[in-house]
């Protein structure tokens, strides 16, 4: 039966370096839970210990309450679907997805139900009696996928399953995967580099970085509301500005000026006065003005000049120098008769307040 | 929380002692009680000996003394580090050339040279040498044929004659080795050189024999070891002149029956020049590599007609003088034999002789090599699978254990088994167990290493699919490990078994007249001067070491580089 995992302090150390720092989450019955982050991260180290092919240097792993600290990976019951397939090449289609049955001694009748079921599942039952080496990979995968689950695992574990795959069959097994998964229901842990993937499959995403977990929610708002720079910089497209806090305004918000003298507001209660931060605007969030129009009285001001315009057909892109070294991108939807502007006009750029994100600068990118 | 942080010393020394019966561990210390009993052990016993001047009366090393201050003695070392050295230095001016004419010129039957390379490398070097000895013996058919002419052909005994067969019969080494690291060279490389401005010789010396170093001295250092510690051809060709091995296996038949101290103390030096050889090697290896792999090999060239034919010329007549004493023992075996002088007329004479003799010696020879093979492939299999899969102290230990029996000479690991288990409660000596344990253990690090690659290449994913999956470390390693080494395992097996099958140095000092093997009846016979029974005999050999190649080349699609 599946089950709910439990992830307490965990920490993993080779040596001096630290692979996992005292990470801990709970994972709900039936979730589909993605560790996301880039390589190096710990979360295929974080897999393969809650796998039980490295045991942690301290801390706990629940499945459902229970800690399985000591047992050993072939009774722990997860079924793990590996980045380069590790389908067996010796035996066939059939035989490798009949073999954690076979090791669980299940009888001829049931292997032979199981195995035909599963096959329909991921629609292979046409090459039941073929050796791996005459599939495509996708069909690999699905094989490894199948093998994975009719063991009926307590937790599904996928390392990166889809990366060695063309684009198309990805985009295509990123749908299968995940409506095999809510079938079936299984509790699953997702490691892919893919934030894409990730915000696409997943109920929820853990971002980590140096062993950490950065931040953990659900996938539209680790995009909307990224919690740390590192977050903020590693998810989708972001303007990460230098500036300082002035103040704030009546309304509660407070005042930045950003280096090379553009100033906005922020809906950010957290920040105190004075200091210096780090601001994220996504590149659609900004709003182009004529800079002839400056707004009235004390009203924070943002311009540049237009540096480049990128015309990528659904959008538009403008590179603008705000005065700083690294310019401002700012995406436009591609409409119909949309005013395009021209390289070098100047611009008035506007942000709604609730757009601007606020970081410490010492937290690292 | 507070609960999971203190700890439980019972608990932890249960779980410790509850890992031991795990697979993997019991393997583990069954390994390294086996790898001890039949090799440090062994040797642990005659460094022993050789120190047990003190319990005489006399000082620690009264052995080593004695030995380095009598001239019969100390001569032999001598005498070794000449025929040796000088084998190593003639093998590489013979086989580098070789190599680099059959690798890079377009010579006519490439693939028959290669054949020729491969019966010299696996042939019994015993037989080579009793072969020259029907060639160009006092009366051998060479010596009798150019003395009607008036030419007195060299002597094949002594020095220069044993110097002549270990270059011809090592040679291979350095061919294999060379051709072997010729391949890893990209053919960039030389263009560049050449672009440069460097002529085809000029290009050689400076960038492809630089970068050939580790398969050179490789080379040079396996010749130099199997050159040092052969005890074949010295004890056919040697007459008065002594090796360090004829003096061990001398030493050792005088103090039958006493401790073979002096054996011993022999023993225990020549295993210092052959580890101080492998260390050596290991260190410049180590030292010289580049580390390059071509993505696009050295290419064959289309030389000039003269180059071609006189490099052809030379390769020829290199491989017609190397497969020589093959083809003598072959033909001569159907010749009717008149003691030690053969007659022209052709018969099946030899073979009638031996029919009624050679049942209990193939017999033991397929026996002991087939045991031996086996447990080789299933030992060799389980180890490389912990030093691979579980690094560690011990595993690290183990592997070190294992590569020291590549030091360990045949004739000095015959002396150590003697010594250790001579005496009851064991009294092996004699038996076929004894000469088992010493192919065993003389061939347990090639498997080792053939299998440790094997599983370099294989992903660690796919076993711990199987762990995850539910199945055991047992029951992984059998389903899983096992299945997918299987081709590197068989060919293994096949070239342990010919290396095996042709052991003379151990076996001399092990056997007993009822477990007396091929080789030991083949060396019976010329020293009796019975060379057509020797040569009918021998053929056999030759064929039994050859068949099991011809499987490995043909069926499973290995090369000839496959042998170092």
């Amino acid at each position: 039966m599946t089950t709910s995992v439990t992830i307490d302090s965990v920490t993993k150390r080779f040596g001096d370096t630290t692979a996992v720092d005292a990470v801990s989450f709970d994972i709900a019955k039936g979730e589909f839970f993605t560790l996301l982050g880039s390589s190096g991260c710990g979360k295929t180290t974080l897999l393969r210990m809650i796998a039980g092919f490295m045991r942690q240097t301290s801390g706990h792993i629940r499945f459902g309450g229970k800690v399985i600290d000591s047992v050993p990976p072939h009774q722990r019951n997860t079924g793990m679907v590996f980045q380069n397939y590790a389908i067996f090449p010796h035996l066939t289609v059939f035989d490798n997805i009949a073999y954690g049955l076979r090791a669980r001694r299940r009888g001829k009748a049931e292997i032979e139900r199981e195995v035909r079921r599963m096959l329909d599942l991921v629609r292979l039952g046409h090459l039941a009696h073929r050796r791996p080496r005459e599939l495509s990979g996708g069909q690999q995968q699905r094989v490894v996928l199948a093998r994975a689950m009719v063991i009926q695992p307590d937790v599904l574990l996928m390392d990166e399953p889809l990366s060695n795959l063309d684009t198309e069959m990805r985009m295509h097994l990123r749908s299968e995967i995940r409506s095999l998964q809510r079938q079936v229901g299984v509790t699953t842990i997702y490691v892919t580099h893919d934030q894409e993937e990730a915000l696409l499959m997943s109920d929820r995403i853990a971002v980590m970085s140096r062993g950490r977990v950065e931040q953990l929610d659900v996938p539209h708002r680790i995009y909307a509301e990224p919690r740390t720079l590192f977050v903020a910089g590693f998810i989708g497209e972001n303007n990460l500005l230098p500036g300082a806090v002035l103040g704030r305004a009546a309304d509660g918000s407070a005042i930045i000026e950003l280096a090379g003298g553009g100033r906005l507001r922020a809906a950010s209660a957290a920040a105190e006065d004075g200091r210096a931060c780090i601001v994220s605007i996504r590149p659609q969030d900004i709003d182009i003005g004529d800079a002839a129009r400056l707004p009235a009285g004390d009203e924070p001001a943002l311009g540049g000049t237009v540096d480049d315009i990128q015309f990528l057909g659904g959008a538009v892109k403008l590179v603008v120098d705000i005065g700083v070294d690294r310019p401002l991108t700012v995406s436009l939807p591609g409409r119909r008769d949309m005013a395009m502007p021209t390289i070098g006009s100047a611009l008035r750029l506007s942000v709604p307040a609730h757009a601007v994100r606020i970081f410490n600068p010492e937290a690292g990118a | 929380m507070s609960t999971a942080t203190r700890r439980d010393p019972t608990g932890r020394l249960g779980a410790a002692l509850g890992h031991l019966f795990d697979f993997w561990p019991m393997v583990t210390v069954a390994a390294l009680v086996v790898t001890t009993a039949l090799l440090l052990l062994p040797v642990y016993n005659i460094v022993g000996l050789s120190f047990s001047g003190a319990e005489a009366g006399r000082s620690l090393f009264d052995n080593y003394a004695m030995f380095f201050s009598e001239p019969y003695y100390y001569r032999s070392l001598i005498n070794s580090f000449i025929v040796s050295i000088s084998a190593t230095i003639l093998a590489l001016l013979v086989g580098i050339p070789a190599a680099y004419f059959v690798s890079r010129y377009n010579l006519w039957a490439r693939s028959l040279i290669k054949t020729v390379v491969v019966l010299t490398f696996v042939s019994p070097p015993f037989i080579g040498s009793y072969s020259w000895v029907i060639l160009l013996g006092r009366s051998g058919v060479l010596t009798r044929f150019f003395a009607e002419f008036g030419i007195a052909l060299p002597s094949i005994y002594g020095a220069p004659g044993i110097i002549f067969v270990f270059t011809l019969q090592y040679f291979p080494f350095v061919f294999l080795l060379v051709s072997s690291g010729l391949k890893s060279i990209d053919q960039s490389v030389e263009d560049a050189a050449r672009n440069l401005g460097s002529g085809e010789f000029a290009t050689f010396v400076k960038v492809i024999a630089p970068l050939l170093l580790p398969s050179i001295t490789t080379a040079g250092l396996l010749v130099f070891v199997a050159a040092f510690t052969d005890l074949g051809t010295p004890l056919i060709l040697g007459e008065k002149f002594r090796v360090l091995p004829l003096l061990i296996y001398g030493e050792f038949v005088n103090d039958f029956g006493g401790e073979p101290v002096l054996a011993s103390t022999l023993s225990v030096l020549l295993l210092a020049v052959t580890t101080a050889a492998l260390l050596l090697q290991r260190w410049l290896s180590a030292r010289f590599s580049h580390a390059t792999t071509a993505i696009r090999p050295l290419t064959l060239q289309e030389p000039r007609p003269l180059k071609r034919i006189l490099a052809a010329s030379y390769v020829y007549l290199l491989m017609a003088i190397a497969v020589l004493p093959l083809a003598n023992i072959v033909i001569s075996s159907f010749l009717k034999a008149n003691g030690p002088v053969l007659t022209a007329e052709l018969s099946l004479d030899n073979y009638r002789r031996i029919a009624g003799t050679v049942s209990r010696p193939l017999w033991n020879t397929i026996l002991f090599t087939s045991t031996a093979t086996l447990a080789c492939a299933v030992a060799g299999t389980l180890i490389a699978y912990i030093i691979v899969r579980r690094p560690g102290r011990i595993s690290a230990l183990l592997d070190t254990i294992v590569m020291f029996s590549y030091a360990v000479p045949g004739i000095v690991l015959g002396v150590g088994l003697v010594v250790t288990y001579h005496y009851p409660p064991f009294a092996l000596t004699g038996t076929a167990l004894i000469l088992i344990m010493a192919y065993f253990i003389r061939r347990l690090p090639f498997s080792v290493r053939a299998s440790v690659s094997a599983l370099q290449q294989l992903s660690r994913d796919t076993e711990e699919a199987s762990v995850n999956l539910g199945a055991g470390p047992a029951a992984t390693f059998a389903r899983v490990t096992v299945p997918l080494l299987s081709m590197a395992i068989l060919s293994g097996v096949l070239l342990t078994w010919s290396n095996t099958i042709r052991e003379l140095s151990a076996t001399l000092i092990l056997q007993s007249g009822s477990t007396a093997t091929v080789s030991i009846e083949i060396f019976n016979e010329v020293v009796n001067g019975n060379f057509g029974v020797a040569s009918a005999l021998g053929s056999i050999l030759i064929l039994l070491t050859f068949l099991p190649l011809i499987l490995l080349f043909t069926l499973m699609g290995k090369n000839e580089e496959a042998l170092v």
